[in-house]
């Protein structure tokens, strides 16, 4: 046995582990299992979904660090969407290029078709997948076209006053008290909306790290 | 239980700054401890007599490096979850060579300046207060700059990708040069000391 010191002890053994390493594949570490009790607990917790509102707050402030799936057909793609979302069907999902490390936001109409697609990609290993709570219909009731509230407090008219801005700025209006019942009558704004909403581009992602 | 923890919401912002206040704290202890809080300790690094700094982040590096693959490899940690910033090839190399000159000069980096300051270095706590004017100026002209700050985006992109070689075998040929690199500094060190 030659006599080394620490140090060349330590470098011996880190060159021993670099040889070992050639063979080695660290990607085996990317296999995915369901814990169903995490992911009741997750649903439980209400930690698998952002409300239409909070959204909105995100897109208003500019923020770029999740990606927005639309994922009802692509005629009701073409007719509005939310801006900034991309048109992935269902049945695309497992092929998209969505990375696994991104904070997933998906909408479909009413919420179920989200919620599948939350599931399948739950599945895929996935963790960071959101759904948006009452997916586009509530993006127009909440945001678009938000209901003023039927009692006049102060904090009320404050919250209402808010959602009226948020609403102007993606190009709905507010709905007076009446108004309830009439939203299949509601005309969507048109298509343009999306581009005078400033998006910034997907390409900057979120910072992390020194 | 697998990491990245944070990633996979095991604790929320809230732990993670804690978690971060922490291991910041011990980043700091270690640096201080390998005489990181002292100009002319870091300088000596350009003049070949002390080679301490070279040796210590080189082997914070394989470290780093041998224990991410290998937990990886028994599946302890998810590969895939680990964020990999973008390179930005034509920035990041003016980017290095700024801190180059500013570490000839100044004799610190960022980090160690924090060091420095925190053991009561009086050029440390002036570094530092550049080092913040600098970020202020930086902000103010960003709007100048994004331009160039956000070309040669060549994405997420790794050194296996880069070379289309095995993951492993990069890992073996950084540790090798590492350890190369030891055995060169050890020499390089006994000539320009001895002068």
């Amino acid at each position: 046995m030659p006599k080394l010191s620490t140090n060349q002890w330590l470098a011996v053994v880190a060159l021993l582990l670099g040889a070992l390493a050639v063979v080695g594949e660290p990607y085996a570490g990317t296999r995915t299992s369901l814990d169903a009790r995490e992911l009741a607990m997750i649903v439980e917790g209400r930690a698998d979904h952002v409300t239409a509102p909070e959204l909105a707050d995100w897109i208003m402030q500019g923020q770029t660090d999740y990606r927005l799936i639309d994922i009802r057909e692509d005629t009701a793609y073409a007719r509005y969407h939310i801006p900034g979302a991309e048109n992935v069907q269902i049945r695309e999902l497992p092929e998209y290029p969505l990375f696994r490390n991104e904070r997933i936001v998906l909408y479909s109409g009413g919420g179920i078709h989200a919620a599948q697609a939350w599931f399948l990609l739950k599945a895929m290993g996935f963790p960071g997948v959101y759904t948006v709570l009452g997916g586009f219909d509530a993006w127009i009731d909440e945001v678009l076209y938000p209901a003023a509230p039927s009692a006049t407090t102060p904090e009320s008219m404050a919250e209402f006053e808010r959602a009226e801005a948020v609403a102007a700025f993606f190009g709905g209006s507010p709905r007076g008290a009446g108004e309830e019942g009439e939203l299949q009558e509601l005309a969507l704004p048109s298509v343009d909306l999306t581009s005078p909403v400033i998006v910034a581009p997907r390409k900057k992602r979120r910072k992390e790290g020194c | 239980m697998i990491a990245p923890f944070f990633k996979y919401g095991l604790f929320g912002d809230e732990a993670s700054l804690i978690l971060a206040f922490l291991v910041g704290i011990g980043f700091g202890f270690f640096l201080e401890r390998a005489g990181f809080g002292s100009a002319r300790k870091l300088t000596a690094q350009f003049y070949l007599t002390d080679l301490t700094v070279f040796k210590v982040m080189f082997t914070a590096i394989i470290t780093a490096l041998l224990g991410i693959f290998y937990l990886s490899w028994i599946g302890w940690v998810d590969l895939s979850l680990v964020y990999v910033p973008n390179t930005y090839l034509a920035p990041q190399i003016l980017g290095g060579l700024l801190l180059g000159f500013g570490f000839i000069v100044g004799g610190y980096c960022p980090g160690t300046s924090v060091v420095g300051t925190a053991t009561g270095r009086f050029d440390g706590f002036i570094f530092l207060l550049g080092l913040m004017a600098g970020i202020f100026a930086f902000g103010e002209a960003y709007p100048l700059l994004e331009g160039f700050v956000n070309s040669t985006d060549l994405g997420p992109i790794t050194l296996p990708e880069a070379l289309h070689v095995s993951y492993g075998l990069v890992v073996f040929a950084v540790v090798a040069l590492a350890v190369v690199g030891f055995w060169g500094a050890g020499i390089v060190e006994r000539r320009f000391a001895a002068r």
